[in-house]
């Protein structure tokens, strides 16, 4: 233990030397350590561990150790521990990986694009915004196999989250787990290892709506714990609904505890799975050609803010997630605080594989390559995020590079200020003491939205009456 | 020569470029600015905001908009050292609409403002003070406009005041010290300078609102100003008509002039008496010496604000909240949204007096008011603003070109608030009504009360202004004219155009609709304005709560 802290401390010296002089501008030798930051033609594995919140990854500080091999990646890669989600679930915020914009620029805000049963239209990207260009087209144009292994549900190839796959899987129906995406993941994998690839993998497995198939052992739960619950996706869901109904749920400390125990099994089941498939690229020996991007869609909530489940809020439980990207062959890491948002995710891929956007999409990207803080360049920003979750609620976030985060309710025009320094569990509400401040920041916001295209003072926020098209609120009113 | 000179500006940024680099590299070096070397200072960290703003005040009987009477040495003088607006233009013509346009800088459909008897809670939206506070400043209003504290309950018969939309986030919010007339309403607010003798050490916003031009005019102003362009013997007419046994009052007011339409006084339905020159120019120098006295007053504050060494370190806008019309249509009052109501003088001080004199043909608008002084002390304007920052206009940058079309609302209508209140006010004082009248006065209070629901009157009359042209559309004409008020006082059904257009540059006292000999126009202008229409509706749109919502399932 002491050992290895000792080890990463030299490999940080020796980087920071390595920074110093590039600073400076002197021809010294560079270590053989560096690393190249242009990867073209190699393969790239691009996972999403679905509501993985930050708090409960090791790397990222978590106490127990339930992440050991996404930790291995984070120590040798670059760990970026202030990675902020544009979106708190799973529709809108993956969709923003695989477009480089905000959701209500790709427009997968919801399941459905119309909601006027029986006339619902479920959202779909080539409808909504048949312009943009997702990455999986970008990447076959130049020449990669394209496979996406998914758990269905949020990412679901109906949506059209398939858009540039050579092959989608998702099995309909589902909150599917990695114990079946995996198989499908190497199955493609065997058929393509010898082409250049993209792999988009991803499972439900730490999701609410998803439990281990061999069922729970309970191995985190406090003994003697009285199970009210006992962990399933209906209880799940109940508190889900419940909070949303009543705009908070009543879980005792004990609750909590379980629940978090729940979610930790999950997660190290998980891991675990993580840990199979990379031995079997190992096996493949397709490691050293292999770039790693891992990360999640969102967190979740366990009560820090008196709800469950996800979506409906932006605190960071929710937005805050880890991004792990991992380069071939790189045996020694560093860990990135500026903070960056998952709108960054598509152009440092791109950038690291050497492709370039299309020309008629030149311009789409929100988000900025990520690569230069590999080189200790800093590309800390303000970063936004939005839910328009389920037509319930509609919100938007700000976040500073100094830590102050305006939460815009705006079918109520609500706000919430807080220093993420002071207070990082967002229990203080500052927007009396701090006038000023959330003042500007509501300005930065709208003035953000404005700004791609979005006047958020262009239409009325109506809870369940708010679609993307217009046609959804009279079809209401005529009811 | 030449050439040596040019390079200066090169050399002189170098050594700009030198010093900041310098600058740079010691706080980088110290990590941490020096208090010593701390950026200059935003404007709002030590530039005071004051906001004349002046009921009924007419730009044109000022001198610096070449009024011919010497009735504002005073306002001419500050603006020979401000921006002067020669078409700045009001959303609305009646007070507290107009005004809390000027102060959220929405329009009034979208800041509720919609009547005078909306409460506190009804208008949400974002005020000048409001924002200023969040800026450390001291705000405070001393205002003698009753349109600020006013409410009458209908049922007690009494003034109330059910919680002033206007004074939210005023640190003070006062009406002014009496006046000679024993009264607080309708006198130069001269509060404000106590205000600001116990207050000029602080970073402070005052609002100075001033309702003495209102009609009766210069009924508080006292001698010998009052009568200072009286017409030498002349006698009101209305004390020379024998139907009006209970007026003995010099002062033209709103029930002489309510019943003057097209210069006929009406009584018992009848015109009576036709308003003889002399008597215009009577009523005009009643008008005019309020001006004078006002003008008199903004003298006296500036003094005050050199003596307190204020002025250069205050923003000063005057603004007049709107005019009023004296007769130019044959119509007296703020009724309807003619050019002597809606135009209005603006002036912009800036502290150090940069732009002094200059004149901005441009159109402009009360919306255009708080982006501009927010905007310069350098905050940020709220996302909902409405109106635009004016400064690159006044700095005259590239494309800054105004508000080419200005929307105006004529809401509620003066119908209405005769419903709601007015009326019975003026029952209660129960003099102004002949026995035949008070009888049809019943019926047509009834009428005016089955037709309106509270707080929901139909769509008003609406209208769009360019420099060239102003069109006016009246969206429930019929209605208009079945409870128009002149159609009630004169016993005639009024009759109103589909569309009114009227030429400015060639009728600015717009006497003659020229709508049919410019379809072309008519048909662009009436389709912005209502596009424009249909944009504030939509933003005021609430759905019932019974309404069925429709909250996406899971998942």
């Amino acid at each position: 233990m002491k050992t290895r802290s000792f080890i990463t401390m030299m490999v940080c010296l020796a980087l920071s030397l390595a920074i110093a002089g590039v600073s400076y501008g002197a021809e010294k030798k560079k270590p053989t350590a560096e690393l190249s930051l242009k990867y073209k033609d190699y393969n790239l594995v691009f996972v999403s561990f679905d509501a993985l919140q930050a708090a409960h990854v090791s790397s990222l500080g978590y106490p127990k150790k339930v992440t050991p091999t996404i930790d291995e990646m984070a120590k040798n890669g670059f760990n970026f521990t202030n990675n902020i989600s544009v979106a708190s679930w799973t529709v809108p915020a993956s969709m923003s990986w695989f477009t480089g914009v905000y959701p209500s620029e790709h427009k997968l805000t919801n399941k459905f694009a119309v909601f006027n049963p029986p006339n619902n239209k479920l959202s779909n990207l080539k409808e909504l915004s048949p312009n943009l260009v997702t990455i999986a087209e970008v990447l076959k144009n130049s020449g990669y196999a394209t496979g996406g292994f998914t758990g269905n549900a949020g990412v679901s190839g109906g949506f059209g989250y398939g858009q540039g796959f050579d092959q989608y899987f998702f099995d309909k129906g589902k909150f599917g787990s990695m114990g079946v995406s995996i198989p499908k993941a190497l199955d493609w994998l065997k058929a393509n290892k010898d082409k250049k690839f993209f792999m988009f993998l991803h499972g439900y497995d730490m999701h609410g709506q998803n439990v281990p198939a061999e069922g729970f052992d309970y191995r985190f739960v406090e003994k003697g714990y009285d199970k009210k619950f006992t962990g399933s996706a209906q209880e799940q869901e109940a508190l889900r609904e419940e909070g949303l109904e009543k705009g908070s749920v009543t879980l005792r400390d004990e609750d909590v505890k379980f629940w978090r125990a729940i979610y930790d099994e999950k997660i190290q089941r998980t891991d675990a799975k993580f840990k199979e498939f990379l031995a079997e690229l190992q096996k493949l020996g397709l490691m050293d050609k292999t770039i790693f991007v891992l990360t999640s869609d969102h967190g979740t909530e366990f009560y820090e803010h008196k709800r469950f489940d996800h979506g409906f809020s932006l605190y960071d439980e929710l937005i805050h997630v880890p991004l792990i990207i991992k380069l071939p062959k790189q045996k020694s890491g560093k860990v990135i605080k500026d903070q960056i948002t998952s709108l960054d995710i598509m152009p440092t891929i791109l950038d690291l594989l050497d492709v370039k956007m299309p020309e008629k999409a030149k311009t789409q990207l929100r988000g900025t390559s990520l690569v230069p803080s590999f080189k200790g360049k800093a590309v800390a920003k303000e970063v936004y995020s939005e839910t328009d979750y389920r037509q319930y609620t509609y919100k938007r976030s700000i976040i500073t590079k100094e830590g102050w985060k305006l939460i815009y309710t705006l079918e109520n025009k609500s706000r919430e200020l807080y220093n993420l320094k002071n207070d990082p569990k967002e229990l203080k509400n500052l927007v009396e003491q701090e006038p000023k401040i959330a003042y500007e920041l509501e300005q930065k916001l709208f003035a953000q939205f404005k700004s791609i295209g979005n006047d958020l003072n262009a239409k009325q926020w109506i809870p369940g009456l708010n679609p993307v098209y217009d046609s959804q609120a009279k079809g209401a009113q005529k009811k | 020569m030449m050439k040596y000179r040019r390079s200066r500006p090169v050399i002189s940024s170098l050594l700009s470029a030198v010093a900041l680099l310098s600058y740079v590299t010691v706080t980088a070096a110290s990590g941490e600015t020096s208090p010593g070397a701390a950026a200059p200072k935003a404007r709002h960290e030590n530039t005071n905001v004051i906001l004349i703003s002046l009921q009924c005040l007419r730009a044109d009987h000022l001198g610096a908009y070449g009024y011919k009477r010497n009735t504002s040495a005073n306002i001419d003088r500050l603006a020979g050292k401000s921006v002067l607006f020669e078409n700045a233009i009001s959303q609305a013509n009646l007070t507290p609409i107009a005004q809390m346009s000027v102060l959220t800088s929405q329009y009034p459909r979208v800041n509720g403002m919609v009547s005078f008897e909306v409460t506190r809670d009804m208008v949400t939206a974002r005020t000048l003070p409001e924002i200023l506070k969040y800026y450390g400043y001291t705000t405070a209003a001393t205002v003698s406009s009753p349109e600020f504290f006013m409410r009458f309950d209908t049922a007690g018969g009494e003034l109330i005041n059910p919680g002033d939309v206007f004074s939210r986030s005023f640190d003070y919010f006062g009406r002014t010290a009496r006046g000679p007339e024993g009264t607080s309403l309708r006198v130069a607010p001269v509060d404000a300078f106590n205000w600001l003798k116990n207050n000029s050490d602080k970073k402070f916003f005052l609002w100075i609102g001033s309702g003495l031009l209102h009609m009766p005019y210069s009924a508080t102003v006292p001698p010998p100003y009052k009568t200072m362009y009286d017409p030498p013997g002349y006698t009101p007419f209305w004390k020379k008509l024998p139907q009006l046994q209970g007026i003995n009052d010099d002062a033209p007011s709103y029930d002489i002039f309510s019943r003057v339409y097209r210069n006929e006084f009406y009584r018992d339905f009848k015109p009576v008496y036709h308003l003889t020159e002399e008597d215009i120019n009577y009523v005009t120098g009643r008008y005019d010496a309020g001006v004078y006295y006002t003008d008199q007053f903004i003298g006296d504050l500036m003094k005050l604000l050199d003596s307190l060494k204020l002025t250069e370190k205050t923003l000063i806008v005057l603004q007049s909240m709107h005019g009023d019309d004296l007769g130019e249509n044959g119509l007296y009052f703020h009724y309807d949204v003619t050019d002597p109501v809606v135009k209005n003088a603006l002036l912009l001080r800036f502290p150090d007096a940069e732009f002094g004199g200059k004149r901005i043909r441009e159109q402009v608008q009360g919306l255009d008011v708080m982006p501009t002084i927010l905007g310069y002390l350098e905050i940020p304007a709220p996302h909902d603003a409405q109106g635009a920052n004016i400064l690159p206009l006044i700095k005259g940058e590239k494309g800054a070109t105004g508000s080419s079309e200005v929307f105006i609302d004529r809401l509620p209508w003066w119908e209405y608030t005769l419903s709601r209140w007015y009326l019975e006010m003026q029952s209660a004082n129960g003099k102004e009504f002949s026995p035949a009248e008070t009888k049809e006065l019943l019926q047509y209070q009834k009428t005016l009360k089955e037709s309106f629901t509270q707080l929901g009157y139909p769509p008003g009359d609406i209208a769009v202004r360019t420099l060239e042209w102003k069109l006016i559309l009246r969206k429930n004409r019929e209605l208009l004219e079945k409870l128009s008020w002149w159609g009630f006082i004169t016993g005639k059904r009024q009759h109103h155009e589909d569309v009114e257009l009227f030429d400015l540059k060639n009728d600015p006292m717009e006497k003659i609709n020229v709508a049919g000999k410019h379809p072309e126009t008519v048909s662009r202008l009436k389709k912005t304005l209502l596009q424009w229409d249909a944009s504030v509706d939509s933003k005021k749109v609430k759905y019932a709560p019974a309404e069925k919502r429709m909250i996406i399932p899971y998942p």
